[in-house]
């Protein structure tokens, strides 16, 4: 479609550059400063709007190079959901406070509109440019916005420095690409390969594709910076990084290896089999975030080994070929988004009220504030994947699909040891909020936004395990690109 | 003539970017990059991308180059520095890297390589103008937003406080 | 189009060749001896240098060369956009204008937000007009 007619499908992204620019300006005028949160979060509601009148559509945009279709539809509400609360919550974090919240808004909105990009992508340039640059960069300055905060500076260096090294390593693999078969869209490249008889030059080409895809989504090997940055970041952004790129992440990836080294009849292309390497790295990445994560102390720390381990079960069904494993992967993500950010949700309140990052600060966290406990206690038992819960029913399909292949058992196994070695550090932190009286056992009220945010996530968490038709139901109508 | 052009510039952009890697004055490291970049905008020439030459002297050598001598020039005793690869896995490492430099040398030479018919280009920069008003506006329009997230987010951390 | 380099490498070559040739040209006509005391001076009648000329930078050279190198990409892309200017007419400005608009929100933001002023202007008493000059928090 015509530069000037794909203008009409891209009103939520219009709005979304609109909002930025506004909170820029908004912040500059002396008496409007305070507003630009509401315009933040008004820019984001009213960008949700937009997207709703673009479900259904399915049509390639500007050229080629990005497409609107029912799959980035799904993950946008991902990333506009994610966004939303993120703004919503950093504003009552107090570990902010004192920080600049209007660029960090801008820069926050900014990450969501290169999220959009990337879940859109169909070309090399907008790949490369929606992802590494549009999201990876504002977020180094988000994860270092606490400037005098040393853990934070090193959070925003080592994120910066792993970034710039796999997003090289990953163009390096988009001019293989482009040398193989001379084109730089995503189709293209599918219809040249299909010619082409280097599977070495193809491995070669998949191995760097996957550095830059496999740094987004913290994949072992190149999972290195999660657990600093994730640590050091402010929560409400370790929250978002660990949820809304991840999920990107899993985006580029299903639509660039289902559209670029798979054929139309879903085989590999060329014979190249990049789907053994991935179970192989999806049993290590999972198997390495479990193990690490079990020795952990401090709480952000734990979820951030927890989130590599959780990327090694989605990659789990991108090692079986087929349209089940694309709706597993959503599935799971949309469980992840609320079990996730909920989880992170209560950390902030923790950290908020009670100073407190380790274990052992958060010993009796349960009796000090009983209900919002019990909701952190469902969040464990969804990220677990104990019925009834959303991370149950998210690990269901992931596994259906690869047992259902019959050509990775050992993967399911390896997952199934997988969830139960997770259950000991999730349940460490339940012991610690439950099973200890704390040192002052004076109750404490969490901030109506916080807690309110941590209800909001828990509820889909619970519910989705009960009654997922729904959800089912949306992802079926969002597989095809 | 132009194989030796060639020869020469290669050889110099690998000779400064050893200096640059191995040099253990941080300084003299930095002035030793300018020459590798350089190095690499006549590399660019001989791709026949004259603008993008073009954009690695403009930017590189003249704009990244003295960002990296100010942030050398912001540290504490520059001059006494003395950087020591600490590394103790160096032997095994250069090993590695030598071995996984071989293996890509191998593939990408063995590799039939997708072969356009051969053309002599004139400059670039018209038809560069072209795409991005027309096939990649898109692109060209978000790295706008892209260099404002830059602006902003560099501003902001470089600002003391 | 390598042709269209040439002179640059010839410029380059010469250039070499001749700071090349000084140098041979002063070693042979210089007098041999006296090479001692202020003639190793870095200004021979001058003003003699004191310390070391690596001294640490103020943060502000930094903060504006951040900026400037934004703006430098910004112009690149105006280069090609400017030769085919003519040829696509009205979209081509509209489409710049996008862009350029995008930037201009980023020039007013670190405009207004005084990371371009160099001398930052502050009094330490002041009324009326001056009263946003006021250094905040200095104890007067």
């Amino acid at each position: 479609m015509s530069n000037f007619s794909s203008i009409a499908f891209y009103l939520p992204e219009l709005l979304l550059v609109l909002t930025i620019l506004a909170v820029i300006v908004v912040d500059l005028i002396p008496g409007l400063k305070r507003f630009n949160w509401i315009i933040a979060l008004a820019g984001i509601v009213f960008t949700g709007v937009l997207l709703y009148g673009d479900s259904g559509v399915s049509e390639s945009l500007y050229l080629g190079t990005i497409a609107s279709d029912p799959f980035a539809y799904f993950f946008k509400w991902i990333f506009l959901i994610a966004g939303f609360f993120t703004i919503l919550v950093s504003r009552h974090t107090h570990a902010l406070r004192g920080a600049d919240l209007p660029e960090y808004n801008a820069l926050l909105l900014i990450v969501v509109f290169g999220l959009f990009l990337m879940a859109s992508a169909t070309n090399l340039v907008t790949v490369y440019l929606g992802m590494i640059e549009t999201v990876s960069l504002p977020s180094y300055v988000l994860a270092g916005i606490l400037k005098n905060d040393r853990k934070s500076n090193e959070a925003s260096l080592k994120y910066v420095i792993f970034g710039a090294f796999s997003s090289g390593l990953m163009v390096y693999g988009f001019s293989w690409l482009y040398g193989l078969t001379g084109s730089m869209s995503l189709s293209g490249i599918q219809q040249g390969l299909a010619g082409v008889q280097e599977p070495l030059a193809l491995y070669m080409a998949i191995l760097l594709v996957l550095a830059g895809f496999g740094y987004k989504i913290s994949m072992v090997p190149f999972h290195f910076w999660t657990p600093d940055v994730y640590e050091g970041s402010p929560t409400p952004i370790t929250g978002f990084l660990s949820v809304a790129p991840k999920a990107a992440g899993f985006a580029i990836l299903m639509r660039f290896f289902y559209s670029v080294f798979t054929t139309n009849s879903l085989t590999t292309i060329a014979g190249v089999d990049w789907l053994t390497l991935i179970a192989l790295l999806s049993a290590v990445t999972m198997t390495f975030g479990n193990l690490i994560a079990l020795q952990q102390e401090n709480v952000k720390r734990m979820l951030a080994f927890s989130s590599i381990a959780h990327a090694g079960y989605m990659l789990m069904a991108l090692s079986i070929l087929s349209p089940d494993a694309i709706k597993a992967v959503m599935v799971y993500l949309t469980m992840y988004l609320f079990m996730n950010m909920g989880a992170f949700f209560m950390v902030i309140f923790a950290e908020n009220q009670l100073n407190a990052h380790t274990l052992e600060d958060w010993k009796g966290l349960g009796r000090k504030a009983p209900f919002l406990g019990a909701l952190m206690v469902i969040l464990m038992m969804s990220l677990t994947g104990l019925p009834p819960s959303a991370g149950f029913v998210g690990k269901l399909y992931l596994f259906a699909v690869v047992i259902a292949s019959k050509k990775f058992y050992w993967l399911a196994i390896v997952g199934v040891l997988n969830s139960v070695v997770s259950l000991f550090y999730y349940f460490r932190i339940v012991k610690a909020m439950w099973l200890f009286s704390p040192a002052d056992p004076k109750p404490v009220k969490a901030d109506s936004v916080i807690g309110l945010s941590i209800l909001l996530f828990t509820i889909p968490a619970l519910l989705l395990g009960i009654y997922w038709t729904p959800i089912i139901n949306l992802i079926d109508k969002s597989i095809g690109f | 003539m132009a194989e030796v052009a060639f020869i020469i510039i290669a050889a110099i952009t690998l000779a400064s970017a050893f200096f640059v890697v191995f040099s253990s004055n941080l300084m003299y490291s930095g002035v030793a990059l300018f020459f590798t970049l350089f190095g690499v905008a006549g590399l660019y020439v001989f791709l026949y991308a004259d603008f993008l030459a073009a954009t690695q002297i403009m930017v590189y050598v003249g704009g990244i180059m003295v960002l990296i001598l100010f942030g050398i020039m912001l540290t504490n005793k520059i001059a006494s520095t003395d950087l020591r690869q600490a590394n103790r896995g160096r032997f095994m490492a250069g090993l590695s890297a030598f071995i996984l430099f071989l293996l890509i040398s191998a593939i990408a030479v063995t590799t039939q390589w997708h072969t356009g018919s051969p053309q002599f280009l004139d400059t670039t920069v018209a038809k560069l103008g072209m795409m991005i008003l027309y096939q990649y506006l898109l692109p060209f329009e978000v790295a706008s937003i892209l260099l404002l997230a830059a602006l902003i987010g560099a501003a902001l951390l470089s600002r003391k406080k | 189009m390598y042709t269209d380099f040439a002179p640059i490498l010839i410029f380059i070559f010469f250039a070499l060749l001749l700071i090349g040739a000084l140098f041979v040209l002063q070693n042979i006509i210089s007098p041999k001896q006296n090479k001692g005391g202020d003639k190793l001076n870095t200004y021979e009648c001058g003003e003699v240098p004191e310390g070391s000329a690596w001294v640490k930078f103020n943060i502000r050279f930094y903060v504006v060369a951040l900026i400037f190198i934004i703006f430098d990409v910004e112009i690149l892309f105006m280069f090609p956009w400017a030769v085919v200017f003519q040829k696509v007419g009205l979209l081509a400005l509209v489409e710049m204008l996008i862009f350029l608009l995008i930037l201009i929100v980023g020039y007013a933001y670190v405009w207004v937000k005084d990371d371009l002023s160099w001398v930052k202007m502050t009094v330490r008493y002041g009324r009326g007009r001056y009263a946003p000059l006021q250094k905040k928090g200095s104890d007067s």
